[in-house]
């Protein structure tokens, strides 16, 4: 069901969204003495959307998976230990104008978490949430969600995709979910657009971000299987300071830790906060051994869970291609690099 | 910079030393390369987009830099401080690493930044560097470029902050510290971070909450600020690694602001010098022990 609405029709769509009580969250500008960039927030007026312009710096993780959730509150009284929800329930919230890259990722983190366990916290949220996308116009040179299976203008994970057009947008209602959202806001639509109109700058991006990177993940895959101790992955980590930034910056990483915290003698709080396999702590055993003793090693880890350990298990790739991993590393690594070596040392192999 | 590649080429050659330590253009921008084999010395490159304080890879906590064999390092003057500080603080032997500096003419904010610097581009520890020259250095090359320009952003916000008053001063860190996920970047990309395990990580008893919550982030920032107060090299790599763009400059520069003034010291590539939180001095001010 494709639709269209104007830019002034999304901006009155979404503070009615907002009037009604409704979360929206969407780009938006910030300013920070580190300079400005576009953020995923929770919006207060359609005014602050910010829909196009560098790629959106953190993910809609913080979202769905807050970066500490406390899990119950307990209180202890003699022998016995009483225990509580700590939270309430999950309010509805819009996700308007999110990239590509980082709603396949919530399809993609799904699976994890409904896996060996049903992960309560993340599908509380995630049900509660509704996803608009829009296609992209603003890839760099870190992006490659070509090479992963997704693109520019994948739908993959949206309710809702938009799609810019001159003075509006397409909208195209791809799940019950999204055809429901249109038809409550109906008056905000105009019915169906004609998908010749789209942008042209959106098929020019997805040019640009196939150009980045190319490379066969079968391949990939089946190479990591067999050389967990080839000599590459000796040096693969050299610049890495073990900093976990791209992890925390990344839309498909999703470890956490367990921590309790006392609030007093008798009582606190149990948390589940973001944790990263790229720390030396991860991995540590109370005697002080660790199996993975270097950087190389964490490194080793990260390249295997997105490329192979999660493929083995769940089909395509722990990556959506959106380039986070890259721009905030400080030390330099490059993913598409690691890639392409990987990629041409399993073609020699073959 | 043939200087630069001949020497490398030259000290791996001999055997003096089995790594060099230096800047290449990456994928995007300049990146940190160790340099292993003499015919990679032309990879090496110096110029105002080798940001990085490349000291962080001497700190023991890199075990698997340190197999490598011994490095020659390539530092600015910047960057010296904080090897010097890794010498004053007996993580490191000054026989142990062989240092190039370069002569600088200052570096932008980003190792993607192309073009001349500007007072927009340049990276804020700059304006006015006095230390363009290192004085710790085994060998010294290039030519003495001319002064970068200045950057006042930092200064004014100092500045602006000090103007604050206590309520406001607090909300504002408070709101800074709220984006933070406490991913650590900071403390990993610090030379001066070298504690085989921080007090962050001590849970019997836990000292820091490691939560992204008011509490925890309060904790972990004020304590990071303290343990590196006359330590701090200002490279502000911490600033440049965090995800979330804390201004953990300003809490340095403030830091380092108050011990210049309490204790006349300043941050130096001496090694000798003993830093105020390693020596005692009679003369110290101690009138807030009534
Ligand atoms: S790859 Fe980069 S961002 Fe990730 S842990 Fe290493 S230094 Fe940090
Ligand atoms: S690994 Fe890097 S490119 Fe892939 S999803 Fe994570 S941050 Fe994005
Ligand atoms: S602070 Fe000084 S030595 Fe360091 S990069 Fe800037 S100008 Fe060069
Ligand atoms: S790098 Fe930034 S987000 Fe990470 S712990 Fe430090 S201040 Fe917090
Ligand atoms: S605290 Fe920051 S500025 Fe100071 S030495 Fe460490 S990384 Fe550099």
């Amino acid at each position: 069901m494709t639709f269209s609405i104007s830019d002034s029709g999304l901006n009155a769509l979404v503070d009615e969204v907002i009037a009604s009580g409704t979360t929206v969250i969407a780009p938006a500008l910030v300013k920070l003495s580190a300079g400005e960039r576009r953020e995923y927030q929770k919006i207060g007026s359609a005014q602050k959307m910010a829909l196009t312009g560098a790629i959106v710096s953190n993910s809609l993780k913080p979202f769905i998976m807050p970066p500490s959730v406390p899990l119950f509150r307990y209180t202890r009284a003699k022998a016995a230990v009483s225990l509580e929800p700590a939270t309430g329930k999950a309010q509805a919230a819009v996700v308007i104008g999110a990239q590509a890259c980082d709603i396949a990722a919530l399809e993609i983190v799904d699976r994890v978490m409904d896996w060996d366990y049903h992960d309560e916290v993340w599908f509380e949220r995630r049900k509660a949430t509704t996803v608009i996308s829009l296609a992209c116009t603003q890839a760099d040179a870190s992006c490659f969600c070509t090479a992963v299976g997704s693109g520019p203008d994948h739908p993959r994970g949206s309710d809702i995709q938009l799609l810019r057009k001159k003075g509006g947008y397409l909208a195209r209602a791809l799940t019950e979910s999204g055809k429901a959202f249109c038809s409550k806001y109906g008056s905000h639509f105009e019915k169906a657009g004609d998908d010749a109109d789209r942008d042209p700058l959106i098929k020019e991006t997805r040019e640009k971000v196939e150009t980045n990177l190319k490379i066969d993940l079968g391949a990939i895959r089946s190479f990591l299987t067999r050389n967990f101790e080839h000599e590459l992955w000796n040096d693969f980590g050299l610049r890495c300071h073990g900093c976990g930034a791209c992890a925390f910056a990344c839309p498909t990483c999703h470890c956490f830790d367990i921590v309790d915290e006392p609030e007093g003698i008798t009582h606190g709080v149990r948390r589940r906060n973001w944790d990263t396999c790229q720390t030396a702590k991860f991995t540590v055993h109370a005697s002080g051994h660790n199996p993975r003793k270097d950087q190389n090693s964490r490194i080793r880890q990260r390249v295997m869970h997105k490329f192979q350990i999660y493929p083995e298990r769940f089909g395509d790739v722990l990556c959506t291609g959106c380039g986070r991993c890259v721009r905030v590393c400080a030390g330099g690594m490059n993913l598409l690099e690691i890639l392409k070596v990987l990629d041409k040392s399993a073609e020699a192999k073959s | 910079m043939r200087e630069l590649k001949n020497l490398a080429k030259r000290l791996l050659e001999e055997g003096t030393v089995k790594v060099v330590i230096g800047y290449e253009e990456g994928p995007v921008g300049v990146r940190p390369v160790f340099v292993t084999r003499p015919a990679d010395a032309e990879k090496l490159v110096f110029n105002s987009r080798c940001v990085q304080n490349l000291a962080a890879y001497l700190s023991r906590r890199r075990g698997h830099i340190a197999r490598l064999g011994k490095s020659a390092i390539v530092v600015k003057g910047c960057d010296a401080r904080a090897v010097a500080g890794l010498i004053r603080e007996s993580q490191l032997k000054r026989e142990d690493v062989v240092v190039i500096g370069m002569r600088c003419g200052g570096v932008a904010l980003r190792p993607s930044d192309e073009g001349p610097l500007t007072p927009e581009t340049v990276a804020d520890r700059c304006s006015g560097c006095e230390s363009r020259e290192p004085k710790l250095a085994d060998h010294l090359l290039g030519e003495l470029p001319p002064a970068p320009p200045k950057a006042t952003r930092m200064f004014e916000l100092m500045a602006q902050i000090e103007r604050m008053p206590v309520a406001e001063r607090f909300r504002f860190w408070a709101e800074q510290f709220e984006r933070c996920m406490r991913c650590n970047a900071c403390r990993e990309v610090c030379p001066m971070c070298f504690c085989e395990r921080c007090i962050q990580d001590k849970s019997q008893p836990q000292w820091i909450e490691t939560s992204p919550h008011a509490r925890g982030n309060l904790s972990w920032h004020f304590t990071h600020a303290m343990h590196l107060a006359g330590r701090c090299s200002s490279c502000d790599e911490c600033q440049r690694a965090c995800p979330a763009g804390l201004p953990l400059g300003l809490l340095n520069r403030k830091m380092a602001e108050i011990v210049r003034n309490r204790f006349e010291y300043q941050v130096s590539d001496d090694s000798t010098v003993p830093s105020p939180i390693g020596a005692f001095k009679q003369q110290d001010p101690q009138e807030f022990i009534k």
